[in-house]
């Protein structure tokens, strides 16, 4: 090590003490030892969650937030703004992938169990996260103001009315009136670039810190310890015989991260037009339908299912209570068994979730 | 714990039995649309037209006029006939704007309210002038149709339309001056198209390409050849212009295609790299 920074390393360790911060973290920090690729999801979503954060700023220096510039704005940061169009397909392509990744992440952890106490609280901050990016691709679909955004966010922003007594009130909230106008357009932005980004960083902070307090989860098939015991105080999870986090998982986190990049790049060079349909080059236009519209893929299971629902308002409130069974169950899931492969009356709600998921999105698609 | 949280969701179920008093937008709107093709809006000269009160030779015009390029546009009956689509009782009214059926010898200021440039060049052409001395020379009908109008192209130009009154051969010439030009128009009309397709909005291409054409095409109802000889080379300019403008739109987004798979093979390296040295820990 050369003298200059073994020089800003002392300055640090008198005053931070950097050693024993860095071993409490990476080294003396120990994971199990049977870790698997699936731990280094949550780490991918965070390195997806800094992508849109810089390349969304990238954007919003040129964006503008208004009906008649937002969509030649964004023309623009696509044509002439030097690597504008890397950033915005970046921005695009991410945020398509990031919530890829933030599904497999949650599919991942409740096969393995690890929602199971005393981590209940870590699954709703990580629901509240998926909740809010499904937020950020809702209110950023709108602001290129193409002929796509605009049609799909007046049948979103119209479904809120299902619901008797607020419904009507929902509805013109999110649009600023009875359509969809360039009011809804800069609410839309408010929302998308200054109310959801501390949110998240907030419950991403809760969500982090909850998982080092707790300790990672132990072996993911099979019994450990911590259900056996009950819960009648604090014991963080260590695993003495396990692995330091650095370099092993870390490596495995950063070799992801990797992936993720190349996936992104892999997208964009050669499938461009993939998030990007013709009516995604023409410019909003409130007199004309379009041929066909349908909201981005993550939402067409749950519009498929309002479609096929004939009442309404017990569809809408069929998915009120999903949501509520999905960020609660912990609560309502208290079996001391952690092994899926155990639990056949589980496993079979799980696969028929899954294919009816699939069916519903490959319906909503035509 | 387990009970609380059950409860809430008996709650949550509590107002499924209740009936919802929600919107009809939504019933509608969402529900019985499928949001596609424009909203028809209620217009009473189509549906009269169309009704079987009308007398048999007439009926078949509202579905022609339903195919044309004006419909598509969203000029409808009352925007050439005049007239009132909003008032059923009144609404082929003179005091409501109707003028009726033109005789040959308007139908060229009939289009022409709107096609102001055309109906200028065609009053000075050889076929405008002998509609106006002789009534022999062919109006616009004649060669666009009234009701069935479809976007122009020079195979309107052909031996059964104009042989109707002289020989075919001053129209063949025309045919070849016109060719050039509307071949390379063509070639970029398909190279906007590919623009579009692969994710550019081509707007200012577009409207060169619309201004260019249309007034060549203006040009072309003077049914002068000397004239549109003369200027030929000037609108194959333009349209080179917006061709090379197109091209370099496509070579731009082969750049960009190199760059980003550039930084996919950059970060696949760094993967490969970082795969090889990652250490599995012993026991
Ligand atoms: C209530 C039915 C009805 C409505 C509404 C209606 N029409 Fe007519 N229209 C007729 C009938 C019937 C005739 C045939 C009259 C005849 O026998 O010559 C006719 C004839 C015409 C003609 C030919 C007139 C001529 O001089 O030969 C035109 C042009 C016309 N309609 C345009 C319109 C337009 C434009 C509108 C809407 C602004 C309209 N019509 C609305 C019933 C209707
Ligand atoms: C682009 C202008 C244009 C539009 C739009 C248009 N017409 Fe006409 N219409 C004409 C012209 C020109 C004539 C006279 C020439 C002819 O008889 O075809 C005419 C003639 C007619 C006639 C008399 C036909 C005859 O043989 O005497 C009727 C009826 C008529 N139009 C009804 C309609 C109706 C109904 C619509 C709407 C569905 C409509 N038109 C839309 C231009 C138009
Ligand atoms: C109320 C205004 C109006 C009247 C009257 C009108 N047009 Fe048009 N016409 C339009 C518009 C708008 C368009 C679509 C814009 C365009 O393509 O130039 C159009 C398009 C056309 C086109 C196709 C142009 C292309 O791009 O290839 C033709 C041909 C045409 N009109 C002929 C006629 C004829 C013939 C008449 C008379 C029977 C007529 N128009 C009367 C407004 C009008
Ligand atoms: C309704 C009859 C009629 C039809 C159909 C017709 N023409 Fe003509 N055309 C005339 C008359 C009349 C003249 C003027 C007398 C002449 O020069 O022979 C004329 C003149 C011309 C001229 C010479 C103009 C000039 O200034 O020297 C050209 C070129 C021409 N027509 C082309 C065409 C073409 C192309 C078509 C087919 C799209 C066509 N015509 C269809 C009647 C017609
Ligand atoms: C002798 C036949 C003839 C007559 C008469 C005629 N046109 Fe045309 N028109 C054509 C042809 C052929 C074209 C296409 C020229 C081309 O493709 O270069 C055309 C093109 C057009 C266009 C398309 C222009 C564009 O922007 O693409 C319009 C609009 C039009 N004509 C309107 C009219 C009107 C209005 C009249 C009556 C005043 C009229 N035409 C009379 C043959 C005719
Ligand atoms: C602080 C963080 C972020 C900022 C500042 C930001 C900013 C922006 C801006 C300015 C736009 C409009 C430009 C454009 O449409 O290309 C946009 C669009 C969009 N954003 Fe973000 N964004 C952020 C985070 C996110 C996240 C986390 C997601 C995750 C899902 C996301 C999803 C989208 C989507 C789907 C669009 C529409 C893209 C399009 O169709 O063009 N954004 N964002």
């Amino acid at each position: 090590m050369n003298g200059v920074t073994k020089r800003i390393r002392n300055w640090l360790e008198v005053r931070v003490g950097l050693d024993e911060l860095l071993r409490s973290n990476l080294t003396d920090y120990r994971v199990p030892s049977n870790i698997n690729l699936f731990h280094t999801l949550g780490a991918v979503a965070v390195v997806g969650y800094l992508i849109q954060v810089i390349t969304g700023i990238c954007l919003l220096i040129y964006y503008i937030p208004h009906a008649d510039h937002a969509f030649r704005s964004v023309q623009e940061i696509m044509t002439r703004v030097p690597y504008g169009w890397l950033f915005r397909q970046m921005h695009v392509v991410g945020s398509n992938l990031l919530i890829a990744a933030v599904f497999v992440h949650m599919v991942t952890i409740f096969l393995m169990g690890n929602y199971k106490r005393p981590r209940e609280l870590t699954w709703i901050s990580g629901g509240l996260l998926m909740v809010i990016t499904l937020c950020f691709g809702f209110s950023g679909y709108l602001l290129p103001w193409t002929q796509l955004s605009y049609w799909a966010t007046t049948v979103a922003t119209s479904i809120p009315t299902a619901f008797p007594v607020v419904g009507d009130f929902v509805s013109r909230l999110l649009r600023g009136g009875s359509s969809v106008t360039g009011i809804t357009l800069t609410r839309f932005f408010a929302v998308h670039v200054s109310l959801l980004p501390p949110l998240f960083v907030f419950l991403m902070v809760v969500h982090i810190a909850l998982i080092r307090r707790i300790g990672l989860s132990a072996t993911p098939f099979g019994r450990s310890d911590e259900e056996k015991r009950p819960l009648t105080e604090f014991r963080k999870k260590l695993h003495p015989d396990g692995y330091p986090y650095y370099p092993y998982l870390l490596q495995k986190q950063a070799l992801m991260g990797i992936l993720y990049f190349v996936v992104m790049f892999l997208v964009i060079s050669f499938a461009p037009t993939f998030f990007f349909p013709e009516e995604a080059t023409v410019p909003a236009d409130a007199f004309k339908t379009p041929e066909s519209i349908r909201p981005e893929w993550y939402f067409l299971a749950p519009y498929q299912m309002l479609k096929i629902i004939p009442n309404k308002f017990l569809g809408i409130s069929l998915q009120i209570i999903l949501l509520a069974v999905f960020i609660f169950w912990p609560f309502l899931d208290t079996h001391k068994e952690k092994n899926i492969f155990k639990r056949p009356v589980l496993r079979g709600v799980f696969i028929v979730v899954m294919i009816a998921m699939v069916i519903l999105m490959w319906w909503g698609r035509r | 714990m387990r009970r609380y949280v059950m409860l809430l969701g008996l709650l949550l179920v509590f107002p499924l039995t209740a009936s919802g008093d929600y919107r009809e937008e939504f019933e509608q709107g969402f529900l019985t649309k499928t949001w596609s093709g424009q909203q028809p809006e209620e217009n009473f000269c189509i549906e009269c037209h169309s009704s079987d009160k009308m007398k048999p030779e007439f009926l078949t015009l509202a579905e022609e006029w339903k195919a044309s390029w004006h419909a598509q546009n969203g000029i409808a009956c009352h925007d050439c006939h005049g007239g009132d689509p909003k008032d059923s009782s009144m609404s082929m009214s003179p005091h409501r704007g109707f003028v009726g059926k033109p005789s040959p010898a308007e139908v060229p200021e009939f289009c022409g309210k709107c096609h102001i440039g055309i109906l200028k060049n065609y009053l000075e052409s050889g076929n405008g002038k002998a509609l106006r001395s002789t009534g022999k020379g062919p109006h616009c009908e004649v060669c666009h149709g009234s009701h069935n109008v479809q976007r122009a192209n020079i195979d309107i130009i052909n031996e059964q339309r104009c042989t109707k009154c002289h020989s075919y051969e001053r129209a063949k010439v025309m045919k070849q001056a016109l060719f050039l030009v509307e071949k390379k128009a063509g070639e970029i009309e398909d190279g906007i198209k590919a623009l579009r397709r692969a994710g550019v909005y081509p707007e200012e291409q577009e409207r060169s390409l619309f201004n260019t054409q249309a007034e060549f095409r203006t040009l072309f109802h003077t049914v002068d050849v000397n004239l549109v000889n003369e200027r030929t080379d000037e609108f194959t300019r333009k349209l080179g212009a917006i061709e090379k403008d197109i091209q370099g739109t496509f070579i731009e987004l082969r750049s960009q295609k190199n760059f980003s798979a550039f930084l996919m093979a950059l970060f696949s390296i760094m993967g490969g790299v970082l795969f090889l040295i990652i250490r599995t820990p012993d026991k």
